[in-house]
């Protein structure tokens, strides 16, 4: 573990839906500038984790730190604003619109306020380009509807909002798991020069073992709602990621399993 | 800096971006949904010109033309933004009835509980505080129920229409109709802002000019219709709000991914109790021109309007699903359908039922149409 502060640090989380236990104390650093990959099988209590993360549920017990901090999340409104990002997988975009006023939505740059605020389109547009650029995407025309767009660049579209509203945690759920082949090396590209931006940490949950081991500084391993592995990149072997992906169960006791059937 | 070969760096270089080819003005102009609108309205335009120009173009044609586009043209506007925020309102029609009968019957009777005579101004805002709180209560129980706005509507069709019935047997002697009422825009500068003309300088014009003349030689017709005014107005109004305003993308987002509008801090519900309100509005208005025009009031009007005001929309390329449709389309829309309606009772030769063979057919083409320019855009790649 590094010495610097995490953006985010989480002690002994708990989740209880009635007699059924989803996390168990979970532990989990995450540093600025860092993809960390959280996998684990389904069921393994992932989504239980990013959802307190991003202030849909609350925990039954542990603690949330925020830049060291004991925070309480008690809506999403407060986990974005503390600065998480979630870029869930239907990536909440409304198809028939341009880019820019998907980009916008909700928080629109008007001359005058209220709902009857003008909107300042050419502005608009003109961040809407910019920001997407910075993290990868040229889209030439900005006024074109999301619709039109490849589903790495709506993925693209998502993370630019998040970032540019002020996200210093993203948290990016399955992002590549819709997408053909090379839309999958989009993602990938665009959560790198995320990461190369520096001061944001991405909380990336895949299934892929493949993506993680191409794009994460940082693993943690859940199974049955708890941390069965943890490390840094170099510090574990792609073998090791595979066995733990799986619960724990190494790809030879799969294998023999299968010749089992 | 590599200095790799043309033909590579050209492979390499095409990017996602590259995919969605830019056409000139001309083709974006043709690629624009209300294209075929603008198509249909131009040949209605042409054909009639041909077949009946000289009493479809005539001073008096052209007014009573516009009379009949912009009472469609008002309440279609409201369909419209309600559609594109994704629900419907078949209560329109009713609500034209029901705003009309209280409008003549507080001109007529005077104030409720006796508090004497109404003024056109007092009869209208009372009227319009009515319809709205309506439309308020419409637009709540849809988002509060998750019922389909369909179906909530039509149970106001009918309530509506029965209230106004009823309201005219026990207020009114037992007549569902009031006639004969005083001629307020003579006396009232308020009435006249409904009931009135509007752009006679351009009519003064035309008689300067020898073209508005009638047979005794004098100005023929003196103006159109005030309502041809307040189409106008609501056109441009929603025109504004729609494609300039924060409101106006949050309509859009509303219709298109309700969920997605939500979780960008979108207020979802009360967008669409806002487009439930103005359509009582436009409904209001709508009345309000024609009793103050004809100085009646009757229980069966506005029967069916609100049909016709849908299909008005989706010919100006509205999509029953929501998120998609511009004002501009739907005025040629009305103008389509106004135009069509009011001609065929020039035109001998045709029996004036065509009209609803038109109107039918026509809607269909539409939604054809809309459903396969949805499918261009979401279909994408």
């Amino acid at each position: 573990m590094t010495d610097k502060e995490p953006v985010i640090r989480v002690e002994n989380l708990c989740k209880k839906f009635g007699p059924f236990t989803a996390l168990n104390g979970v532990n989990l650093a995450i540093q600025a500038g860092e993809v960390h990959a959280l996998l684990g099988d389904n069921g393994a209590g992932k989504s239980t984790l990013i959802k307190i993360l991003s202030g849909v549920l609350q925990p039954t017990d542990g603690t949330i730190f925020v830049d060291g901090v004991p925070t309480n999340f008690r809506s999403p409104r407060d986990a974005s604003a503390a600065g998480i990002g979630t870029v869930y997988q239907d990536l909440a975009l409304s198809q028939l619109s341009s880019v820019t006023r998907n980009f916008f939505l909700g928080r629109e740059i008007t001359i005058g306020s209220g709902p009857f605020g003008v909107m300042k389109i050419k502005e608009m547009d003109r961040i809407t380009h910019d920001e997407m650029q910075k993290i990868g995407i040229d889209i030439s025309d900005p006024t074109q509807s999301v619709g039109t767009m490849s589903g790495g660049q709506r993925q693209t579209l998502a993370i630019a909002r998040a970032i540019y509203f002020g996200a210093r945690v993203l948290i990016l759920d399955e992002p590549t798991s819709a997408l053909g082949q090379k839309q999958q090396m989009e993602v990938l590209k665009t959560i790198r020069r995320v990461r190369g931006l520096g001061n944001i940490a991405i909380i990336l949950i895949t299934h892929n073992e493949i993506h993680s081991q191409l794009v994460a500084d940082r693993y943690t391993f859940l199974s049955l709602g708890e941390v069965i592995g943890t490390g840094a990149k170099d510090e574990l072997e792609s073998r090791d990621i595979r066995r733990l992906m799986a619960g724990g169960a190494d790809i030879a006791d799969l294998a023999e399993e299968l010749a089992k059937v | 800096m590599s200095e790799a070969s043309g033909v590579a760096t050209s492979a390499a270089q095409r990017t996602e971006s590259d995919r969605l080819v830019k056409h000139g003005r001309i083709r974006a102009l043709l690629h624009r949904p209300e294209i075929g609108a603008f198509a249909g309205m131009a040949f209605i335009l042409i054909f009639l010109a041909i077949v009946a120009g000289n009493v479809v173009y005539n001073p008096l044609g052209i007014k009573n033309n516009h009379g009949i586009i912009s009472q469609l043209g008002i309440i279609s506007i409201g369909a419209c933004l309600l559609m594109i925020a994704g629900e419907f309102d078949l209560s329109i029609g009713s609500m034209i009835g029901f705003s009309g009968m209280c409008m003549a019957l507080m001109l007529k009777w005077g104030l409720p509980f006796g508090l004497g005579e109404a003024t056109p101004m007092a009869a209208f805002f009372i009227t319009l505080a009515l319809t709205l709180t309506i439309g308020w209560l419409i637009g709540t129980i849809v988002v509060r129920s998750g019922l389909s706005s369909f179906i909530v509507t039509l149970g106001f069709l009918f309530v509506l229409r029965g209230s106004t019935e009823v309201g005219f047997r026990t207020f009114n002697q037992g007549s569902t109709q009031i006639s004969g009422l005083p001629d307020f825009k003579q006396t009232d500068w308020f009435a006249y802002l409904f009931g009135g003309d509007a752009f006679k300088w351009v009519f003064d014009l035309l008689f300067s000019f020898g073209w508005n003349v009638n047979r005794s030689g004098d100005q023929w017709v003196p103006g159109l219709d005030a309502k041809v005014g307040w189409w106008i107005i609501i056109a441009l109004a929603a025109y504004f709000v729609l494609s300039r305003t924060k409101l106006g993308n949050w309509i859009y987002a509303t219709g298109d991914n309700k969920e997605a509008a939500r979780a960008n801090g979108v207020p979802v519900n009360q967008v669409k109790i806002g487009l439930f309100m103005f359509t009582a509005f436009c409904a209001t208005i709508f009345a309000a021109s024609q009793v103050f025009d004809t100085n009646t009031a009757d229980a069966a009007k506005g029967n069916l309007k609100e049909l016709e005001a849908i299909a008005a929309a989706v010919v100006g390329g509205a999509i029953l699903t929501g998120g998609f449709g511009t004002v501009v389309g739907v005025i040629f829309g009305a103008v389509i359908f106004g135009l069509v309606q009011n001609s065929v009772f020039y035109i001998s030769w045709i029996d004036g039922s065509y009209y609803r063979v038109f109107l039918g057919s026509v809607l269909l083409v539409a939604a054809f149409t809309n459903e396969n320019i949805r499918k261009r855009i979401t279909g994408g790649i």
